[in-house]
């Protein structure tokens, strides 16, 4: 029903607009002498027809490849299957397609971004897709990854996501373009450009469509969610969470609003109630969305609180204990190392009978009586020939083994702990926080970022030009890296590679990156 | 003219009865399928705890009973045929593996462990998989059960002798059962 509406109302206003251009320029037609043309049964006809082939031209194209134009405009990529936390998205994506039947194919995409949000996108092609940003996929646990994937599948198989993506897919560009010209005349004061005109009163449109949008279908797709999860703390608890974090306004774009598990803008029509908020907002307070699941398994919010406040006490807290190394005795007869295990196990000459000497203890054994090494040759066995890469480290020309770290793969140096880390990794290890940020690394950080924060200072006021230095060689293609800083807010150095879109980070220098953002710390200068 | 009013009755009678008959074949099929489905992760299940096992064996030496607990449930749950055994086999089946993680988590070593967090994933995904399957199976079986006995499909679920499906439904071990806790604690 609204599907038809919207229809109407799009070609209404492109047969507006064509009739206005044509009666606002008639010069054309006094020429050829046809003054009357307004009276002309067929001239009519003929624009009508001309502007309705257009709209639905545009109508066609704009709608039909919704989720890739969208999934683009944000950035989303497809999960990485190589990543542990990607694959249980990929995971609970198919768990949702059994509990459905299969009748109905999702994709799934990442956004890499560390808002917290979910958005479910459909489109006329019959496509579907839901992406959830990096922050939100890496903060929430399991259980209340299911809830919010399972509100969103729910948005797509009631096909409530197909008539919001529509109306996003032909009004969001307007307000997307709008937005950039209001930019531009903040800036220049050009005056009013035509085009604004018509853009704003598209935007105004698009608006307006929000009052057909009901708040009521958010009420419902967190109830389905709890129908097929059974979970409804697991629900309240990822809005909770949602709720106070940043929610990714300004990185998700305006138009997207109402495709999205929460509105990215806060705003206060959203959170009040009455006749008119819930006619003009797309979303339902959070506070009463959370009410509600609570009720189902009688809990307070207060309680809701204090359980997630303390739960992230724990996860914040160090549990101290260093990896164990080992020291190896090589095959020309020599002690190598030390190794970490995940090195160590990278090792080509490593076999059951080769003698090892843990760091800790000094004593010398056989790597199969060593449980932890043992498991080695069964993982070996596992992922036969991927061990060692063929990157080698910029520093120390030694070959990089491939780690976990954050549940993503990285490659590191076993010799000066350097890391080589691809770009798009990037966000979702600044998004994860399993890698506690210790006390060592925190002091660290605020040394080296109020280091280069004077050293900063120092050339602006000496005025000197910054220089571009290349000190290292990209361990891929072998050209000079760039060294910079992360950004001018997190003043860590990294090597960048423009060629292959890699970064190196030398030893603790990742860390030290996540632990600035996660704890906010800002340079200080006395 | 009486008797074309009477034909007519007849031919709409029979259209409604090949259409009731058709609506049921359909639900008995997808009943049938949605079984088949339980079956498949039923299976995934199956096949992914010989690899648990053998990850865990080196480091659980003084765990041999739980793992062997483990194996014998996995075994009977294979062998067995027919609903009502087939439902208790894997209840036992579930129960003895959420022993195992239990046991794991004294385990430091194999909870930082990849493969194991890996395994132990893929373990919690198979066991919503086959909640969810079961959640639609039943949710299908409902369905024909109201087709079959309502008025007036009844007379020709009668007629053809439709049999209500039986639902796979959890005992009360299973009620205890705590995958939640398994999921939550990937944090």
């Amino acid at each position: 029903m609204l599907f038809l509406l919207l229809l109407l109302m799009y070609f209404s206003v492109v047969i507006s607009i064509f009739l206005g251009v044509l009666f606002f320029f008639p010069f054309y037609f006094m020429k050829t002498g046809s003054l009357v043309f307004w009276n002309d049964p067929l001239y009519i006809i003929l624009i009508t027809g001309f502007s309705l082939l257009l709209a639905g031209i545009h109508f066609w194209f704009s709608a039909s490849g919704a989720v890739q134009s969208v999934m683009k405009s944000l950035g989303a990529i497809p999960p990485d299957p190589e990543d542990g936390i990607h694959r249980r998205l990929k995971n609970i994506i198919d768990e949702i397609h059994v509990v459905t039947g299969q009748t109905r194919k999702i994709g799934c995409f990442v956004i890499p971004s560390l808002s917290m949000n979910a958005i479910a996108v459909a489109d006329l092609k019959g496509n579907a897709a839901i992406a959830i940003t990096e922050g939100l996929l890496s903060r929430l646990t399991r259980s209340q990854t299911e809830a919010v994937l399972a509100h969103e599948a729910y948005h797509i198989l009631s096909r409530d996501c197909m008539e919001a993506t529509i109306a996003t897919s032909l009004f969001g560009m307007y307000a997307a373009m709008l937005e950039k010209l209001q930019n531009l005349g903040e800036e220049e004061r050009s005056g009013l450009h035509p085009a604004f005109f018509l853009f704003w009163i598209l935007l105004k449109l698009s608006q307006m469509l929000s009052m057909l949008i009901s708040r009521e279908r958010e009420y419902r797709a967190d109830a389905a969610s709890v129908r097929m999860t059974r979970n409804p703390v697991a629900m309240a608890e990822a809005l909770h969470l949602i709720s106070r974090n940043w929610r990714g306004s300004g990185m998700i774009g305006s138009g997207l609003e109402m495709l999205c598990i929460i509105n990215p803008q806060e705003n206060e029509l959203d959170e009040s109630e009455g006749f008119w908020s819930t006619l003009m907002s797309t979303h339902p307070p959070i506070r009463k969305r959370i009410d509600i699941l609570l009720k189902m398994v009688r809990v307070s919010i207060a309680e809701l609180d204090r359980k997630l406040n303390s739960g992230t006490q724990t996860v914040n807290a160090p549990s101290g204990a260093a990896e164990p190394l080992y020291h190896v005795f090589d095959l020309k007869h020599k002690w190598q190392g030390p190794y970490a295990l995940a090195e160590l196990a990278a090792l080509p000459w490593l076999l059951p009978l080769t003698w090892i000497r843990s760091g800790n203890d000094k004593s010398v054994e056989r790597a199969s009586e060593n449980p932890l090494i043992n498991a080695i040759f069964t993982n070996r066995l596992n992922t036969a020939g991927k061990e060692v890469s063929e990157f080698r480290c910029p520093s120390c020309k030694q070959s990089l083994s491939e780690i976990p770290y954050e549940k993503t793969k990285v490659y590191q140096c076993g010799f000066c702990r350097g890391v080589l880390v691809d770009n798009t990794k990037i966000p979702r290890i600044i998004a994860r926080r399993e890698k506690e940020c210790t006390e060592r690394i925190k002091s660290l950080a605020k040394a080296v970022t109020t280091d280069n924060q004077r050293k900063i200072a120092v050339k602006k006021l000496k005025k000197t030009e910054a220089q571009l230095k290349t000190l290292t060689s990209c361990p891929k293609c072998h050209n000079p890296m760039l060294r910079t800083f992360y950004s001018l807010a997190y003043l860590i150095e990294i090597d960048r590679c423009g060629f292959c879109n890699i970064t190196w980070f030398d030893a603790d220098e990742l860390e030290m990156l996540q632990c600035i953002i996660e704890n906010r710390m800002t340079a200080t200068l006395d | 003219m009486e008797i074309w009013i009477l034909v007519a009755v007849i031919a709409l009678f029979l259209l409604w009865a090949i259409f009731t008959y058709n609506q049921l074949i359909a639900l008995k099929n997808e009943v049938k399928n949605a079984w088949k489905q339980i079956d498949v992760q039923l299976k995934r299940r199956h096949d992914l705890i010989p690899n648990l096992v053998s990850v865990v064996k080196g480091y659980m030496e003084f765990e041999r009973e739980t793992l062997e607990k483990v194996t014998s449930a996995r075994a009977r749950a294979v062998s067995t045929a027919g609903l009502r055994e087939k439902v208790t086999a894997e209840n036992l089946l579930s129960q003895a593996l959420s022993g195992l993680f239990a046991v794991i988590e004294n385990y430091p070593v194999l909870k930082s462990n990849e493969n194991v967090l890996q395994l132990q994933e893929e373990l919690a995904s198979t066991e919503n998989r086959i909640a969810f399957a079961r959640q639609l199976y039943n949710d299908l079986v409902a369905n024909f059960a109201i087709r079959i006995e309502s008025f007036p499909s009844n007379i020709i679920a009668s007629i053809f002798s439709f049999r209500k499906a039986e639902y796979y439904s959890i005992g009360e071990i299973d009620r205890s059962l705590p995958v939640a806790d398994l999921s939550t604690r990937t944090k």
